[in-house]
């Protein structure tokens, strides 16, 4: 109880605690960047009290102590109820090192000797940067401090593209621009569709259906005209309407054709009616769905006329006895997961070419991969890949990519079950449970197009084992022309029997 | 009560990532609207600090890729001077915020802009913008997604990486 001379202090900080009972003792945690205290202190306490709890229990000499609180530095002289400190609150710590650089920067610390803060969890007496910090050292030679805003400037083509994009924030006006670009490039047309990535999603029919289906106004349209989904669901059909989407030439021939029949079409009697019937019944809700994921943007239209010239006239006459329309969907997905990681979005582009008769969803290819433009870093990242083809394919085959993709896609967990695997968000699965199950397969699909198709670098062999068996189960023991019938059909084992029928397989 | 410093002023930058899309296309793909996919910086002492796939990094205001911010919030002054700041910074920079721990959905930039605000003013951010990751998630085409873009590190170029031994500039 009663020591001599050290009593009185004692008892004064005692009384003055006690004192404090009824200013009470308050839990503050300190926090610095590696660590956090809770630290019980008397609320009148002063900061440089404060301060030496701190240091006894962070192990660090107090004028190496730098509390932070609501952006206020504290000093020794000041009170915590000066700064507002109260119960439960937190204040930050920095713990300075030895070093008086004035000039702000951590640099001297490094001539400090690298005194292992790794194992300075618990403590912090030096958490000073010594090491790393896991990253590469700032070695930025090429980001200088006066480095333009618009680094696409220097990417040649595309940065009056990126000025434009970056210009811009409405969406609308971007796309159009993006088309008006485009149209004016016909050279970059077909970059994008020679584009190994575009042609390979635009070669997996399956895929491409799923999208479609997927798509809910397409859903909507496909509930209303059944016709639509017997459409859709003719793989013979798809696999045309994607030759020609995929090659622009064959394109407009095809548009030709149809022009001329149409114009045949109107001069039979009574043929006429029928025609506008069917565009009153089919093609309008195609259009007014394609139109409603636009926000029925009028531009749209702007930008989809010129560049469907060929077929304008066409639409007044309209109709198209279904075949061949374009089977190639609003939602070309450009799920182009950037492994750069420059955008985050994975976004579903939608084209918004106006619908017309040999285009009823408003595939205008020129748009197909033009939503991926609208940012800078999927445009630098698309000018790179347009130029250099195997960039993608290096980007996709990298191993790591790869096996990930893969075990993506086989891994059935990564589809959650229609209960959904957060717990949290109960309410939104059942009702989705319907897009849920044709999302998760479109992503499965889409997955396995990436791990496999980067299969454009594996061998039309592997790629087309499981088709191979089947053919050979069925009897067709010649497997080369197996083969190159299902590379001709891309995988379709019926269209490839045909194939192999018609062609007299010995 | 005498001033220390001058007191700095500290502010948010907010990027829109999708650059408009995700306004767009938020209702269509994931169900709710989400009127942007944000990335964050803090800009004070004249120089912007964000982290990312690269860990802390620095730049100035308005230097990386995604060019200038789509909003600019004022967070309030700080008496922190630079030399603390930087500190702070590297001391981060080791434990919590080095380049591996990010993750797109748990400690993202925006995970470190808020810290760093609170430290720097005691203010947070705008929650709408520490909400996202969990209102993506919270829908099924999210939960889905989820996979791919935790493994997508955003590190916009154009920026130098603090670390101890730099003379971050």
């Amino acid at each position: 109880m009663a020591e001599n001379s050290g009593t009185d202090p004692a008892v004064e900080t005692n009384t003055e605690e006690n004192a404090a009972a009824s200013a009470t003792i308050i839990k503050v945690t300190v926090k610095t960047p590696k660590d956090k205290e809770e630290i019980a202190i008397a609320e009148d306490s002063s900061v440089s009290q404060f301060k030496e709890e701190i240091s006894k229990r962070f192990k660090a000499k107090q004028d190496q102590l730098v509390l932070i609180f609501a952006g206020k530095i504290l000093k020794d002289g000041d009170t915590l109820g000066q700064h507002g400190i109260k119960d439960g609150l937190t204040v930050h710590l920095v713990i300075k090192t030895a070093q008086k650089s004035s000039s702000g920067s951590s640099q001297t610390s490094a001539s400090s000797g690298p005194g292992p803060s790794q194992g300075n969890t618990a403590g912090t007496a030096n958490p000073s940067p010594a090491g790393n910090l896991g990253t590469p050292q700032g070695s930025g030679p090429s980001p200088t401090p006066t480095q333009p805003p618009n680094i696409l400037a220097g990417f040649g083509d595309l940065s009056g593209l990126s000025n434009l994009g970056m210009g811009s924030a409405n969406f609308m006006e971007l796309q159009q621009q993006m088309q008006r670009q485009l149209m004016s490039n016909p050279e970059m047309l077909s970059q994008i569709m020679e584009n190994p990535l575009v042609q390979s999603m635009m070669s997996n029919p399956d895929l491409m259906r799923q999208m479609i289906v997927a798509n809910p106004q397409m859903q909507q349209l496909m509930e209303r005209n059944p016709e639509i989904s017997h459409m859709l669901n003719n793989p013979e059909l798809m696999r045309q309407t994607m030759e020609l989407a995929r090659n622009p030439a064959m394109m407009q021939e095809m548009m030709r054709n149809q022009d001329r029949a149409l114009s045949n079409l109107e001069s039979i009697p009574g043929g006429y009616n029928a025609l506008r019937r069917m565009y009153t019944d089919i093609q309008e809700p195609m259009f007014s769905a394609a139109r409603e994921q636009f926000g029925n943007n009028p531009f749209s239209a702007l930008g989809g006329n010129t560049d469907n010239s060929g077929v304008q006239p066409s639409r007044t006459e309209n109709r198209e006895p279904l075949p061949n329309p374009w089977g190639p969907p609003d939602a070309s997905a450009a799920t182009t997961t950037t492994a750069s990681g420059t955008a985050t979005t994975t976004s579903s582009t939608t084209s918004s070419t106006t619908p017309s008769v040999s285009n009823p969803l408003g595939i205008s290819s020129s748009s197909l991969g033009n939503g991926m433009f609208n940012s800078p870093g999927m445009q630098s990242l698309m000018q790179q890949i347009s130029e250099n083809p195997q960039l993608m394919q290096n980007m996709l085959s990298a191993p790591y990519m790869r096996t990930m993709m893969q075990s993506l896609s086989q891994n059935p967990d990564i589809n959650p079950p229609p209960s959904g695997p957060a717990p949290a968000p109960a309410p939104t699965p059942t009702p989705a449970a319907g897009t849920n199950t044709a999302q998760q397969q479109l992503m499965q699909q889409m997955l396995q197009m990436f791990a496999g198709g980067n299969a454009l670098t594996q061998t039309p062999e592997v790629r087309f084992q499981q088709q191979l068996e089947q053919l050979s189960a069925m009897g067709f023991i010649n497997r080369e022309a197996n083969l190159q019938a299902l590379i001709a059909t891309g995988g379709d084992i019926n269209a490839a029997i045909e194939r192999l029928l018609g062609s007299q397989p010995s | 009560m005498e001033q220390h410093d001058s007191t700095f002023g500290v502010q948010l930058f907010i990027y829109d990532l999708s650059r408009g899309m995700a306004r767009q296309l938020s209702p269509i793909m994931l169900g709710k609207q989400l009127d942007g996919i944000w990335h964050t910086s803090i800009v004070v002492y004249g120089e912007e600090f964000f982290y990312g796939g690269a860990g802390i990094s620095s730049c100035p205001p308005g230097g990386t890729m995604l060019g200038p911010p789509d909003t600019v919030v004022q967070l309030g002054n700080t008496e922190v001077t630079e030399e603390i700041f930087m500190d702070y910074l590297s001391s981060l920079g080791e434990t919590t915020y080095s380049g591996d721990k990010y993750r797109l959905f748990e400690h993202n930039c925006n995970t470190f802009t808020n810290e760093v605000a609170q430290f720097l003013t005691g203010n947070k951010i705008p929650s709408y913008i520490t909400d996202l990751p969990s209102e993506v998630l919270s829908t099924p085409f999210g939960q889905v997604l989820r996979p791919i873009l935790d493994s997508i590190h955003i590190a916009p170029p154009g920026r130098n990486v603090i670390s101890s031994q730099n003379n971050h500039s």
